[in-house]
């Protein structure tokens, strides 16, 4: 190949790579709210067929790179009053606390636990968190039809420094909509967990994903998660995401 | 008071549910001791404990909340007088008790708590040397639960910084072990003496404690004064050998004035977390010692696991050889673990205990957790502890026992 190829070559991974980014730029644009509400219903079933409920009030304040939220579990009863307050940063990794109502104190959760399963579902804490775009490499790899809607297909790695379980991800997004339709994290080139999203429906002026099924492979088990009452940009207050916050109520 | 849980009770049946939350269990537990104790010769203990809890929220900014505790055993822990306790201040578990009802009020940064509450401080788990408004019931000495504390406390939040001020006006000893219960281990030379529980000496005046915590950029840390008594006592005794029926050994408990200074602080990073927490405890009361007691641990989430390791120690400033019940104190000079695995969404295995640094005495509890549908929890594990008699954790070296809880949650 002559030096025009390899430009030519360069300059074509490059623009793919741009397309790539600017594709999920475009998902994260669109997905943008000042705040999010939710009632989260969490199905586990497990590899023997054993199914366990879970579910939750959820608040976030604030969009992606820089917001706080605050999940309440509310079922099963055992765990009813156990709350988890995020505070995610522009700049560096996100400060977590956890409250249980039965040692009547926060407990603050450090970085490493991202890769530990979330309250023994299917989905990890970091599979929980925001994807922030810059915190990825992307790659266009194609397009195919999923679940009868033309996506892109691209695959996301963790950029150098930055932390994760995962040594990549596959990223399917509809192209009418630019939302993740399917979600498959690697560890050293095995496929670990397989996240689905469905019933998409659009919440003030955002489409989402009101149903995600994180299927982990390894374990063979199913978490299904189901956001109910959702709605985005409601009017929200600061002192809710704070550490007193997490001591009122039960 | 009774006429605030009530209202409460109410304000649950008349419906107010976008406004009122409320949790509980009823849970049964059976020990079984595979040894005698030289005071007590019973060998398996069944206790049940009802636990409700209610928090109702009127108007905005306005919350109330209540927590009654019902509990009866099979071997006289629990006082059979069905009188609803307040204040927690009995040698023996009352029947009913208040374990929380207070009115909290917040309005921006600022938050009120006032009445019965929990007040918990410090980062460190196992061992908190700045958690001065905790008391605890210690009938069995290595399995403890907290107890409310009527207090008011002020809260203001600004940002990165919080400061917290208690005033808490009535004093909550905590609970000691019963002189007839195996967890009270007395020296072989006491059998030849009758002793004489002349109660406790409750000190009056209100304790006071501020903490400032400051959550930086990766890091968080906090300051702590303490001006009131320890929750844990002292005993004085008197040998009264001119006493009808022979020998005998008066003794009463009394809690020594504490001034505490300490800090707590939790840096996570790419490994492991570290937390540590100091304190140094001073006092005017001419027999309590002066100590700076503080915790060093790591911990570490790795898949399902989570693991805490750490040590507890403690340097004395001023010794004047008290005789009391401090468990705080016996767990420093140890090294202290907790590993915990989930197992999955329903089932759970934990670990935790403290090794003497001297290697005299050992401590080791073991469960194994499960879930059955929304509402019950089976739990089954054994507390294995060894030892020399001279030393704090060694001296319960006949209290080994296994153990099954049973839980049902609502």
């Amino acid at each position: 190949m002559n030096k025009f190829g390899i430009v030519l070559a360069l300059s074509a991974g490059l623009i793919q790579a741009q397309d790539a980014r600017e594709i999920v730029t475009e998902v994260q644009r669109r997905a943008r709210a000042e705040s999010q509400r939710y009632e989260g219903s969490l199905r586990v079933i497990d590899s023997g067929g054993r199914v366990t409920d879970k579910s939750w009030q959820y608040d976030r304040l604030g969009s992606h790179g820089n917001s706080k939220a605050i999940l309440r579990f509310t079922s099963p009863p055992e765990v009813r009053g156990v709350k988890l307050l995020v505070l995610n940063h522009p700049d560096r990794a996100s400060d977590q606390w956890m409250w249980t109502p039965a040692l009547a104190r926060e407990r603050r959760i450090a970085l490493q636990d991202r890769s530990t399963r979330f309250f023994g579902t299917d989905f990890s804490f970091e599979d929980l968190e925001e994807r922030d775009v810059e915190h990825y490499d992307y790659r266009l790899l194609g397009q195919e039809t999923l679940e009868g809607h033309l996506c892109w297909r691209l695959e996301a790695r963790p950029r150098k420094g930055k932390s994760s379980q995962y040594t990549r991800s596959l990223l399917w997004v509809r192209q009418d909509i630019y939302v993740f339709v399917q979600v498959e994290n690697f560890v050293d080139n095995q496929l670990a967990r397989r996240l689905k999203y469905g019933d998409f429906e659009r919440v003030a002026g955002i489409w989402t994903g009101r149903r995600l099924e994180m299927h982990d492979v390894r374990r063979n088990s199913r978490t299904i998660l189901t956001f109910d009452k959702l709605d985005y940009n409601l009017p929200m207050q600061e002192e809710t995401f704070t550490l007193q916050a997490l001591r009122r109520g039960l | 008071m009774r006429a605030a849980v009530a209202i409460l009770l109410l304000a649950a049946s008349a419906g107010l549910a976008q406004k009122f939350e409320q949790r509980g269990y009823l849970e049964t537990r059976l020990l079984v001791f595979p040894q005698t104790a030289p005071n007590d010769s019973g060998q398996v203990v069944a206790d049940s404990l009802f636990r409700w809890e209610a928090s109702w929220k009127p108007l905005a900014g306005l919350r109330l909340a209540a927590g009654v505790d019902a509990r009866t055993d099979t071997h006289h822990q629990t006082a059979r007088q069905l009188r609803l306790d307040w204040q927690d201040r009995s040698l023996k578990r009352p029947a009913l008790s208040v374990r929380r009802l207070s009115a909290s009020y917040y309005r921006g940064g600022f938050s009120l708590e006032a009445g019965k509450q929990l007040i918990r401080w410090g980062k460190a788990d196992i061992l908190n040397p700045t958690d001065r408004f905790a008391p605890r019931d210690y009938l069995a000495v290595v399995d403890s639960d907290f107890l409310g504390v009527t207090a008011a406390r002020l809260t203001y939040e600004t940002g990165a910084n919080t400061l917290d001020l208690v005033w808490a006006p009535r004093f909550t000893p905590s609970r000691t072990p019963l002189l007839n219960q195996r967890w009270t281990v007395l020296p072989p030379a006491a059998s030849a003496v009758r002793l004489e529980d002349l109660g406790a000496r409750l000190p009056g005046g209100g304790q006071f404690g501020a903490r400032w915590n400051y959550i930086g950029a990766g890091y968080e840390g906090s300051l702590v004064f303490y001006e009131g008594w320890h929750h844990l006592p002292l005993f004085e005794g008197r040998l009264r050998p001119d006493a009808p029926g022979g020998l005998r050994v008066e003794f009463q408990r009394f809690y020594p004035r504490l001034r505490l200074y300490g800090a707590d602080a939790a840096v996570p990073l790419r490994w492991f977390t570290v937390k540590g927490e100091g304190a140094y405890f001073t006092s005017s009361t001419p027999l309590a010692d002066e100590y700076v007691q503080y915790v060093a641990q790591l911990e570490r989430q790795s898949g399902e696991w989570s693991l805490v390791g750490g040590y507890a120690g403690e340097w004395i400033t001023a010794t004047r050889n008290p005789t009391g019940f401090a468990p705080d104190r016996g767990l420093t000079g140890a090294f202290l673990a907790r590993a915990n695995r989930t197992l999955d969404a329903r089932r759970s295995f934990a670990v935790e205990g403290a090794l003497r640094r001297n290697g005299k005495g050992s401590w080791t509890k073991a469960e194994y957790s499960q879930t059955f549908g929304q509402h019950w929890r089976l739990t089954g594990g054994f507390t294995w502890v060894r030892g020399d008699q001279a030393d704090f954790l060694g001296q319960y070296r006949r209290n080994s026992h296994a153990f099954l809880l049973m839980r049902y949650s609502f």
